[in-house]
């Protein structure tokens, strides 16, 4: 009776207890310490840590900037990665294009981040060709792309790390769904080239492709490292507020954090269960 | 003759896949053609389709030379073994889809693939996608969605070889039935000897790129090399 039951359910629950126990534990003591019931300021039960961040604008503004960073990132990287598997699906199967699509994806993040400072700060090697070919008259006078207002230079490394992985990603959905055959059938029924691109190569990639889309969009809302090197002081991706209120001296913002962070899963939890809710039902007859 | 092959060749990578192929369809008749896996039959039915080019030879359609044609330009249907029914479409919009390049009226649209799946026998089917549909279900709303548009040749490259017998023949009826209804002319290849017989009404053989077409199903019969005889003599041992 023990074995069976360990051997149906023993792989399951070995998973359970080592990814989302954990998880639970954490939002779990996250959520009574921003109530006050646990931690070193604790004076029992209070909703003042909620009221007082929710109430704050910059709050909002955090959340809203995190979404629209990656929702940018995922559409631009998205198109990108389609438009270049699409112009010629068979190109990435080749070794070398294949291998420099592979290359961006070992770089860590906190690198492609400082790659992206020296590229596009106002001391950075754009700004000054800009200036050796008489662009702009001072250095001061490149465009502010790092530690922006709109994120262009999280956005921009971002950008160069999701791209090569959507491309690959794309081509394997490209060979594995045979999109190539679909597309020859709909050109012998008559569709122009435009055509079976919009209605038939492009639905039949992106489809298989949301759940992953979808996911690296929450990594993205997520991340660290870049916003933190890349990011303006005015308004922050969500992960930067949190750990800055966690470190500041000022120990009344450690509860602040713990309400960032769980509102934040909150909202991450809501938008899969969305996802979930809109993804196709498989039926068999 | 309406389809009509002349000196047709291929090669990929140094080796001839097609040998100089000479043969003619007439309007509204279906020839079978037996093949074994590599036998170029996939490239002869991609080149007619315009999916593949030709090194020499010409491909002509009602005494038009369309060799050069895009596979759009060519009305010439290519349906694969496998239904290849576009996973995000229902059955409806699957049938419907080349109507609808042809900027045909909505309503003109649900009209005529109302009576497809009439004729299919799909009634109750239409709002289903294709992963909730049998394999032969699959197979018929991929007929009926080269059909809708009358093609001028349809190209069928073993369409049942994945179904099982009972499917096959209910399928093979089917094709037959449709085939009369709307005059198709077709090439359909095979590797099964029977299904050749049951759905041709002319009848040919390719082998390792060579072509042969037969003048009438006797001497079809008679040639050892279509296996016909082998076939005739394994069951006549079984009667004796």
């Amino acid at each position: 009776m023990v074995s069976r039951l360990l051997k149906n359910w023993g792989g399951p629950a070995f998973f359970l207890l080592i990814s989302l126990v954990p998880l639970l534990l954490g939002v779990g003591y996250a959520l009574l310490y921003s109530l006050g019931l646990v931690g070193v300021l604790s004076e029992g039960f209070t909703l003042s840590h909620w009221e007082s961040l929710l109430r704050k604008s910059s709050f909002w503004q955090t959340m809203g900037f995190s979404f629209y960073v990656a929702l940018v990132t995922i559409m631009l990287a998205g198109v990108l990665a389609a438009s270049l598997v699409l112009r010629d699906p068979k190109r990435f199967r080749q070794p070398t294009p294949s291998f420099l699509m592979y290359m961006p994806l070992a770089i860590p993040a906190i690198v492609m981040a400082f790659f992206i400072f020296q590229l596009l700060s106002k001391g950075g090697w754009l700004s000054r060709l800009s200036y050796k070919l008489g662009l702009i008259n001072d250095l001061l006078a490149f465009p502010d792309w790092i530690n922006d207002n709109y994120g262009i230079g999280i956005i921009v490394s971002h950008l160069l790390m999701a791209t090569p992985f959507f491309v690959l990603f794309f081509t394997n959905i490209y060979d594995n769904e045979q999109i190539a055959s679909y597309r020859q059938l709909a050109y012998t029924m008559g569709a122009s080239r435009r055509q079976a691109r919009w209605r038939i190569e492009l639905p039949m990639l992106l489809r298989p492709a949301a759940p992953t889309l979808f996911l690296y969009f929450l990594f993205v809302m997520g991340s660290y490292e870049v916003p933190l090197l890349l990011g303006s002081q005015s308004v922050q991706m969500v992960s930067v507020l949190t750990i800055q209120k966690m470190q500041r001296f000022n120990l009344e913002n450690i509860p602040q954090a713990y309400v960032t962070s769980v509102v934040y899963t909150m909202l991450v939890v809501l938008l899969i269960a969305l996802m979930a809710w809109l993804s196709p039902k498989k039926q068999t007859s | 003759m309406y389809l009509r092959i002349k000196q047709l060749e291929k090669t990929f990578g140094g080796q001839r896949v097609l040998h100089p192929t000479n043969f003619a369809v007439t309007q509204g008749q279906v020839l079978s053609v037996l093949g074994r896996s590599g036998s170029g039959k996939t490239t002869l039915l991609k080149i007619i389709a315009g999916l593949e080019e030709p090194d020499r030879g010409e491909v002509f359609l009602d005494n038009s030379p369309i060799t050069t044609w895009s596979p759009q330009k060519r009305g010439i249907v290519y349906l694969y073994q496998e239904p290849l029914l576009f996973p995000h479409l229902t059955v409806r919009e699957n049938i419907g889809f080349g109507l609808s390049l042809r900027r045909v009226s909505t309503p003109d649209i649900s009209r005529r693939v109302d009576e497809m799946i009439q004729h299919l026998e799909l009634e109750g089917q239409a709002e289903k996608m294709p992963d909730q549909l049998s394999g032969g279900q699959r197979q018929r709303v991929a007929f009926g969605r080269a059909l809708i548009i009358n093609p001028k040749v349809l190209l069928l490259d073993e369409p049942f070889a994945a179904l099982d017998s009972q499917t096959r023949g209910q399928m093979q009826q089917l094709f037959k039935k449709m085939a009369a209804r709307h005059g198709i002319t077709a090439l359909f290849v095979t590797h099964d000897l029977k299904e050749a017989l049951i759905m041709g009404d002319q009848l040919a053989v390719i082998r390792k790129g060579h072509w042969r077409l037969y003048e009438d199903r006797e001497s079809f019969m008679r040639d050892p090399e279509t296996g016909v005889q082998d076939e005739l003599a394994f069951w006549e041992q079984w009667r004796s």
